[in-house]
């Protein structure tokens, strides 16, 4: 009985996503645990879900779990969801549930729901295809539901007085398929694009004024920093940069596109952004379509004055 | 090396598709077909890897209906050797066709599986992860760069926030990212002569696969568009709604 | 900036529902074609013609090339742009297998070239003088030249060139004057060749020019003619590089547009001589040419419609994105696609453009049944048609192309004149398209004396027959009818005219030369009109069956009803001219001009 939760983290504490996800999972209607996957930083991790209604807060340790390898946690993962009876397993999307979930799916044999946008009771959700253009709608009868969900959809839980009780996992057998090698980071210094409250975009356009204008103004409002296909094709911004529905799905309150024409590609990643503000120079660009603030402007002037405007006065 | 590289039959990348009127599904009648872009990469890679010598052979598989041979022949323009389609005339969902895959990969006895990370049709991302699971393999999903040594591989992995890099062991699924590679040109006479190539075929009750949904589809819409906001003129008048009538810095 | 994305899918309509790929079927020698082959390879070259031609049209504009120490440097990308295409087997697309070609059908191959051209039209141009001297080699050469030359020509590995024009020999090729005089096995060629088209160049390893001269025993005028084959390098027996012959560019032309294709004058035997084969028997190569010269103006028809469409293309784009004026009662300003007049000319371009497409291609299958199909009736069936047609599609397709580009120059305005947008490249491009490979002057004549009146325009109306069969059609659905009744008058028209001149041009020679241009076209109108009538019941058709691809039949039949209504009734504006005889002209004396 119950829903669980795989918790993902940044090595100190749950993502904002993951906490979405728990507020998720308790739409279907059972009790919420959630498993934290890691080595000693687990602990501290588990204790994060404080307050987010999960009742009970798995501890999966040791050394194939602390690289987060696929293969033996997803071995864990199935052997606790049959132990347990657990009825769903559910987890922010991301690329790393993205990576992990369909290979617990398999190895409960029930066919998986990816990104799920809304769940409209224990059975019926909603996804996206075709690169966001087409909304499916599916009924899910799986002996385990397996789903991962698209945080920005989810409000975060309503914080309540709870903490998790925390329960230590045998470690598994493993496998020995794979072994982390290198793990490279881009610069963290900004917010994660995933969770970021705000994003500022760039797409060729600012091939017009370079990218250290765009980096100002990310700096100037704290902001992530997002780029458009073309953006990264034109070798402007980095890949993982990339916003768009195969690549990141981002849903910041503030979301400003910077030279973005607007792409579906590009919208279906953004479109759920809390105020979406476009600049761009040609007044017919698809992005004014999905902006609630529209600025008609040559980048080369437009992010200087918005640098600008913003300095405190 | 044997690589065995899984390649789908989707609505091109180029045709905004439109829902049915009665909302039952997709309309897909006619519209223009394509290899699903990440599977080229999957298939360019397959056949790099063989022409670097690392792999000996490269065999292209998908699983649909008779249409889907279309790109099987683009795979063997590409330069796979073989090519062998699961039959289903129904659209299987991403568990069956793992599991289709899977028996063809108990049959091939590949020692690498490569397929696009996605399709761009359901966006599932899931078959190339429940493969390696049918099979016990180690996987490397989102690879944007591969490298044998020894007998294992390197991949590079595209994660949020960064980079991982794995070795995995073989026989391993590798899923792949557009930045993998640039998928080359097709010449004219790889087309011709895959044109002329056999196609294997499997029959689903052939390799014991249950193909029937376990999905229920309820229906299919279109989501509804965000409405246009305000243009403003200036930068200044931009800061200003974002602090005072948003409120959102 | 200019874009280009190859119209693929109109180029399958036209091969797959308005030919039909049975009429494919059965021809010897062929590789069949099914529509799954079809689309793969018109969406491959495609993805080379935009991806990789595309963005070099206009840097070859701006850069052109240029000539030091006999050396032809060409624009940026050139070469490796040829290269790529070579490697992609794509010129010996239609050349039988034997010679390492893909012996795929003229029509499928005319698609493709299509595409070069309208992807850059400078560049296309080294692989289609190529295919002349392929033929000629193919069909005249004897087994030890083909054994030397043809492979590497089929594949492109070497390019190939057509050197007929002298100063004093263009149109009349009768005054050649370069002479070729017997040296052991060979020739040494003497004289000088202008306006060689990649005439020289470094993109390809040698250049095999197909040269006419006259040996010293020939006599004068055009039976004193023979054709030799005259490489850049000599090539020894095994196959490999030799000495570099005595044939170098001299002189590069300053031309009004295709900047990235090079117009060369040749010098042969400034030294020695330039070593030369005769192809053929001697004083036979006028003869030769002219067995080439269907396919050679058939591909210059081909090249409008490339230009033409990419005009339309380009002036599209830009008509959704300009804003400027008001529609009547209307508050805002609106992109320019919705004025009336705007609208008017991006559908003259668009529907002229698919109409000469459809004929360029039907005549392609006309070539295919002509040259392949093991029925021997319907073989010289179809080579009337391929006569018949070959005019019109060089002629008018190329005329209506001028118009299309300068259309395209207008809907963009100011921005049309101004280079910024690489517009006015695509009109100075197409503008030879009318003059080289026989003048629009020359077909006009060659159309009405040759493939009209000759036979007593029996050719032509086995085709107007056909025509009449798409008005029953048409007028038998409510609603095409209108279309249907459209077509018949433009039938009519044509037929008037054709009758006139049958009985006046008996009498008075100067009456058809007069009337050429006007009445090819008049033809030419109706005939696209033929073709696009057919379009409209295939597109009726198709909607009623409820394809998934409405919009493409959609716009299709919008293209049509313009079509016939507002550029077909164009015939009728030829009729008085046609019909006016000589006098007028003739009674000009030389000191009134
Ligand atoms: C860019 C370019 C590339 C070329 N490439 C090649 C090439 O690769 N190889 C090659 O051999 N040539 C090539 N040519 C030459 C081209 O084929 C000739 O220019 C063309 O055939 C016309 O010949 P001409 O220039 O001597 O004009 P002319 O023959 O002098 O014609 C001038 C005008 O008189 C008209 N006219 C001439 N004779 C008659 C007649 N009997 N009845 C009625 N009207 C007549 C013509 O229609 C034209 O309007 C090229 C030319 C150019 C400009």
């Amino acid at each position: 009985m119950g829903v669980l939760v795989f918790a993902e983290h940044d090595g100190a504490a749950v993502t904002e996503a993951t906490r979405r996800a728990v507020s998720a999972a308790s739409a279907l209607g059972a009790p919420v645990d959630a498993v934290v996957a890691g080595g000693d930083e687990a602990e501290d991790v588990a204790a994060s879900l404080a307050g987010t209604g999960v009742g009970r807060a798995w501890l999966c340790q040791g050394a194939p779990y602390a690289d987060q390898l696929p293969e033996p946690l997803a071995e864990r993962l199935v052997a606790l969801v049959r132990a347990e009876g657990y009825e769903a397993v559910v987890a922010a999307t991301s690329t790393q549930a993205r990576d992990l979930l369909p290979r617990v799916a398999a190895g409960l044999d029930v066919q998986m729901l990816t990104d799920v946008t809304a769940i409209e009771d224990t059975e019926t959700f909603v996804r996206p295809n075709y690169t966001g253009s087409v909304l499916a709608r599916l009924r899910c009868r799986e002996a385990v539901q397996v789903l991962t969900v698209r945080a920005t959809n989810f409000a975060p839980p309503a914080a309540d007085g709870t903490s998790p009780a925390v329960a230590r996992l045998e470690p598994g057998t493993d496998p020995g398929l794979s072994r982390l090698l290198e793990v490279q980071r881009t610069d963290s210094s900004r917010p994660e694009l995933a969770s970021a409250r705000v994003v500022v975009a760039g797409g060729r356009g600012v091939a017009d004024v370079g990218v250290g204008e765009l980096e100002a103004l990310a700096d100037r409002l704290g902001a992530a920093i997002g780029a458009s296909r073309g953006a990264v094709e034109a070798g402007l911004l980095p890949n993982d940069a990339q916003v768009g529905l195969t690549a990141k799905v981002v849903a910041p309150d503030l979301y400003i596109a910077a030279g973005i024409s607007g792409s579906i590609y590009h919208v279906s990643g953004m479109k759920d952004s809390g105020v979406i503000v476009a600049i761009n120079k040609d007044p017919e660009a698809p992005i004014f379509d999905v902006a609630d603030y529209g600025l008609v402007a040559d980048l080369r002037e437009a992010l200087p004055q918005l640098l600008e405007a913003l300095e405190p006065s | 090396m044997k690589v065995l590289a899984a390649v789908k039959r989707v609505v091109d990348y180029n045709v905004r598709v439109r829902v049915r009127a009665d909302g039952s599904g997709v309309d897909t009648a006619n519209t223009r077909m394509a290899m699903n872009p990440f599977d080229e990469t999957a298939i360019e890679e397959a056949v790099r890897l063989r022409e670097a010598g690392t792999a000996s052979e490269v065999v292209a598989v998908t699983v649909g209906d008779a249409g889907s041979e279309e790109v099987l022949r683009t795979a063997l323009a590409f330069g796979a050797d073989r090519a062998l389609r699961v039959e289903s005339d129904a659209p299987l969902e991403p568990l069956a066709v793992s599991k289709a895959l899977a028996a063809v990969a108990d049959r091939e006895q590949p020692d690498l599986v490569l397929m696009g990370k996605q399709a761009i049709d359901d966006d599932s991302n899931q078959v190339g992860q429940m493969l390696a699971c049918h099979l016990g393999w180690a996987q490397a999903t989102f690879a944007c760069a591969v490298t044998p040594a020894d007998d294992e591989l390197h991949v590079v992995r595209e994660v949020d926030g960064g980079q991982r890099t794995v070795a995995v062991a073989l026989p391993a699924v590798v899923t792949t990212e557009l930045e993998l590679n640039e998928p080359r040109y097709i010449k004219l006479p790889s087309i011709m002569k895959a044109k002329k190539q056999a196609i294997e075929r499997l029959g689903l009750a052939e390799i014991a696969v249950d193909g029937s949904p376990r999905l229920e589809l309820l229906g299919v819409s279109e989501p509804p568009p965000r409405e246009a906001g305000e243009q403003v003129d200036s930068a200044a008048a931009l800061v200003d709604r974002l602090k005072n009538e948003a409120q959102v810095i | 900036m200019t874009t280009y994305r190859a119209p693929t899918r109109d180029l399958r309509f036209v091969i797959e529902e308005l030919i039909g790929l049975e009429r494919l079927a059965g021809l010897a020698d062929l590789e069949a074609v099914t529509p799954e082959l079809l689309e793969a390879v018109l969406a491959e070259a495609g993805r080379l013609a935009d991806e990789v031609w595309a963005p070099l049209n206009v840097t070859g504009d701006q850069q052109g090339c240029s000539l030091t120490d006999g050396a032809v440097a060409l624009p940026e990308g050139f070469a490796d742009a040829y290269r790529a295409f070579v490697e992609g087997g794509w010129n010996g697309i239609n050349a039988p297998p034997e010679h390492g070609g893909q012996g795929l059908p003229a029509v499928v191959a005319s698609a493709t070239q299509e595409m070069w051209h309208g992807a850059n039209m400078a560049l296309a141009l080294a692989p289609m003088l190529s295919a002349g001297a392929t033929t000629l080699l193919q069909r005249h050469g004897d087994a030890s030249l083909r054994e030397r030359f043809l492979g590497k020509l089929v594949s492109g590995e070497w390019t190939g060139t057509m050197d007929l024009s002298e100063p004093q020999a263009g149109s009349d090729l009768g005054q050649v004057a370069c002479r070729a005089v017997p040296d052991g096995d060979a020739y040494r060629l003497h004289g000088e060749k202008i306006y060689i088209t990649w005439g020289e160049h470094e993109a390809a390893e040698n250049i095999i020019h197909l040269v006419l001269a006259r040996t010293p025993d020939a006599p004068a005028g055009h039976r004193g003619i023979s054709l030799f084959l005259v490489p850049k390098y000599l090539v020894e027996a095994d196959g490999s590089l030799g000495a570099r012959n005595d044939v170098h560019c001299t002189a590069l032309e300053d031309k009004l547009g295709i900047h990235g294709s090079p117009t060369c004058t040749i010098a042969y035997g400034d030294r020695e001589g330039a070593v030369g084969y005769l192809v053929g028997e001697a004083h036979r190569g006028l003869k030769y040419m002219f067995t080439m010269m269907n396919e050679a103006r058939h591909k210059v028809g081909l090249q409008g419609v490339g230009v033409a469409e990419r005009a339309y293309q380009q002036a599209v784009a830009f008509a959704r994105e300009r804003i400027q004026g008001r529609r009547p009662g209307g508050e805002a300003a609106v992109p320019i696609l919705h004025h009336p007049d705007v609208r008017r000319m991006l559908m003259t371009m668009r529907a002229q453009t698919e109409a000469m497409r459809a004929l360029a291609l039907l005549a392609a299958a006309e070539m295919d049944v002509a040259e392949h199909s093991p029925d021997e009736t319907a073989r010289a069936a179809a080579q009337r048609r391929v006569d018949l047609l070959t005019p019109v599609v060089k002629a008018v397709a190329t005329d209506q192309a001028v118009e299309t580009a300068s259309l395209g120059i207008q809907v963009h305005g100011g921005m049309g004149y101004v280079e910024e947008l690489g517009v006015p490249q695509l009109l100075r491009d197409v503008r030879i398209a009318p003059i080289y490979e026989g003048t629009n002057g020359i077909q006009a004549q060659d159309f009405t004396l040759r493939k009209v009146l000759k036979d007593g325009g029996e050719t032509l109306e086995g085709v107007l027959a056909e025509a009449d069969g798409v008005v029953e059609a048409l007028r038998a659905d409510s609603a095409l009818a209108g279309l249907g009744d459209g077509l018949a008058e433009a039938l009519a028209a044509l037929r008037g005219s054709t009758q006139r001149l049958l009985r006046d041009g008996a009498d008075d020679a100067l009456v058809p030369l007069t009337a050429a241009t006007p009445y090819l076209a008049q033809a030419g109108l109706v005939l696209g009109g033929w073709l696009m009538g057919r379009a409209a019941l295939v597109a009726r058709q198709q909607g009623d069956a409820g394809s998934g691809d409405t919009a493409f039949y959609t716009a299709k039949l919008h293209t049509a009803r313009f079509y016939m209504r507002h550029v077909l009734p164009r015939a009728h504006g030829y009729t008085p001219a046609i019909r006016g005889g000589s006098d007028e002209l003739e009674a000009i004396d030389d000191e009134h001009w």
